[in-house]
């Protein structure tokens, strides 16, 4: 009887005491698999998806930099480079000219260059631009969304919660890999087209 | 007594406080602030002076598919491209015919016997009345974005807005001219076209009209491609066109008026033949605040206008008041 016991308390101990070193085995293991994967997997930054930007103003006055760590970029493949540019002048400007009460920018951070008629070049000041997405409403809604915003990483503090994101209304801001974290307009018309080369004749079908 | 009164201000102190500072978070909760004060408001444009509407809708119906190209008359018929269809209704709305192509159509313009051009990206066929294949062109280069088709006796003018070029084919499909191409040499600036917006129609004498969106004008060029005549102006305002591509579409009336359509604030309008503003056919108020794009636009004999609504995806007939 007192064997049956004392073999019984024995094999409780070993069970205690294999039951501890597996524990241990799995904590150090998954404490090492998780180093492992935090030390090889690819940081992640904050990005606007242009796409789904509603240009609602918030990124001017939520971000925690002031001003804005959010720019408008332009995609110039995308511009058409016009004289009547919605994205820079207002909608009722008086005239087509770079004066002040025709610029649609609250701080004129667009700048407006001719190139030949009739085209203009317009370059945005990152110094200026405080993110609030005015121009980028006015090129969407008359241009070709050539206007859109980025959140510039040499400005970003990359919060763990962005200040943007927690109140974005269209979920447009997210995390992307840091070696790609810029989301630019642009890359459509790279789309396959498998057009032909003579241009002069048609044929029959049948 | 002042023991008293301290402590009754202090309670009142923090009465006020918590008050404050319920208030403030009760009105600046994340995620309901509705304002913009960065709001890009184009309200006012939005409206349009009653007295300038001369046309009212009179019907609309659906299009039974998803992504709209675009819109022609054809006699009785009308006739829509959409998805891979040709699709063909009688002025009622009733579809009377629905046929199958194997490519994506970005325009189309009737030919006699009931046969219809249509538009690939790239290419043009020629269908007859009952759908079948009847040519088919080569392509029209590596950059072409056909974007509209005319026809006028035995010529067939294709747009090329990637090109910003119009072609003047014949029905064997030799080019016959290339319209609009720039030359320094005769003093031709060429097309201006940001985006694949280019429309082109023919007139009642049979020349070819090219919105030049990218200067908001309409080009008329003679039949060996020389320029005869331009009109348009630059505005926001209800008489003049603006962004980057307008007209985005128009069609000619027999009394060779024009009825334009823009993008971006979307309005349809009527002009004279010499670009005179002569009234609203549809205002921006009858469109979607959001929607953007600028209805394709047709005319029939009886001069009604169907717009094909891209975003409804119907087509909505316009009546002279």
């Amino acid at each position: 009887m007192s064997d049956k016991t004392e073999r019984k308390g024995m094999e409780r101990r070993r069970f205690i005491k294999r039951g501890m070193q597996a524990t241990l085995a799995v904590s150090l293991g998954g404490v090492a698999v998780a180093s492992f994967m935090k030390s090889y997997a690819g940081e992640m930054v904050w990005q606007i998806d242009p796409f789904k930007c509603v240009q609602c103003g918030r990124c001017a006055d939520e971000c925690v930099m002031m001003p804005s760590a959010v720019k408008c970029v332009h995609a110039y493949a995308l511009c058409g480079y016009c004289d009547l540019c919605g994205g820079y002048l207002k909608p009722n400007a008086n005239e087509r000219s770079t004066a002040a009460e025709n610029q649609l920018c609250p701080t004129a951070a667009i700048k407006r260059k001719f190139i030949e008629d009739p085209y203009f070049e317009y370059e945005i000041d990152e110094e200026l631009c405080i993110g609030c997405a005015k121009c980028v409403a006015g090129c969407t809604s008359f241009g070709n969304g050539s206007l859109h915003l980025q959140i510039r990483h040499d400005r970003c503090k990359n919060c763990n919660e962005c200040a943007i994101a927690r109140v974005c209304p269209a979920d447009a801001i997210t995390r992307v890999p840091a070696n790609q974290p810029y989301l630019i307009k642009g890359d459509f018309t790279a789309a396959g087209d498998k057009a032909k080369k003579d241009t002069s004749r048609m044929s029959d079908n049948n | 007594m002042n023991r008293k009164l301290v402590n009754v201000f202090l309670v009142l102190l923090a009465v006020a406080i918590i008050a404050i500072i319920l208030f403030d978070f009760l009105r600046n909760k994340a995620g309901d602030r509705s304002e913009n004060r960065f709001e890009y408001n184009i309200d006012e444009l939005r409206h349009v002076d009653s007295t300038l509407i001369i046309y009212r809708q009179v019907g609309q119906f659906p299009v039974n598919a998803e992504k709209l190209s675009g819109i022609a008359v054809s006699g009785d018929e009308i006739v829509v491209i959409a998805d891979h269809l040709v699709l063909k209704y009688d002025k009622t709305g009733s579809e009377k015919f629905r046929g199958q192509i194997n490519f994506d159509p970005t325009a189309l313009a009737p030919d006699s016997n009931g046969e219809l051009w249509v538009a690939s990206r790239d290419q043009v066929f020629l269908f007859d009345a009952q759908g079948n294949l009847l040519k088919r062109s080569n392509s029209f280069g590596d950059h072409a974005v056909i974007t509209s088709l005319a026809v006028s006796g035995e010529r067939i003018y294709v747009a090329d807005a990637g090109n910003r070029i119009v072609y003047q084919c014949d029905k064997q499909g030799n080019i016959v001219a290339r319209i609009g191409e720039k030359n320094p040499g005769k003093g031709v600036s060429g097309f201006v076209i940001p985006s694949p917006y280019f429309d082109i129609a023919i007139d009642d004498s049979g020349f070819l009209w090219a919105a030049n969106t990218g200067r908001h004008t309409f080009d008329n060029f003679n039949a060996d491609g020389s320029l005869r005549t331009s009109w348009g102006k630059t505005s926001i305002k209800i008489d003049g066109f603006s962004g980057c591509c307008n007209p985005a579409h128009f069609c000619i009336l027999s009394d060779n008026s024009f009825v334009t359509s823009e993008k971006g604030l979307i309005r349809i309008k009527l002009y004279d033949q010499h670009g005179q503003f002569k009234g609203v056919v549809a205002p921006p108020d009858q469109f979607g605040k959001q929607d953007t794009e600028a209805p394709d636009v047709a005319v029939d004999s009886d001069e009604r206008i169907w717009a094909l609504d891209f975003v409804k995806k119907q087509v909505r007939i316009f009546e002279k008041k």
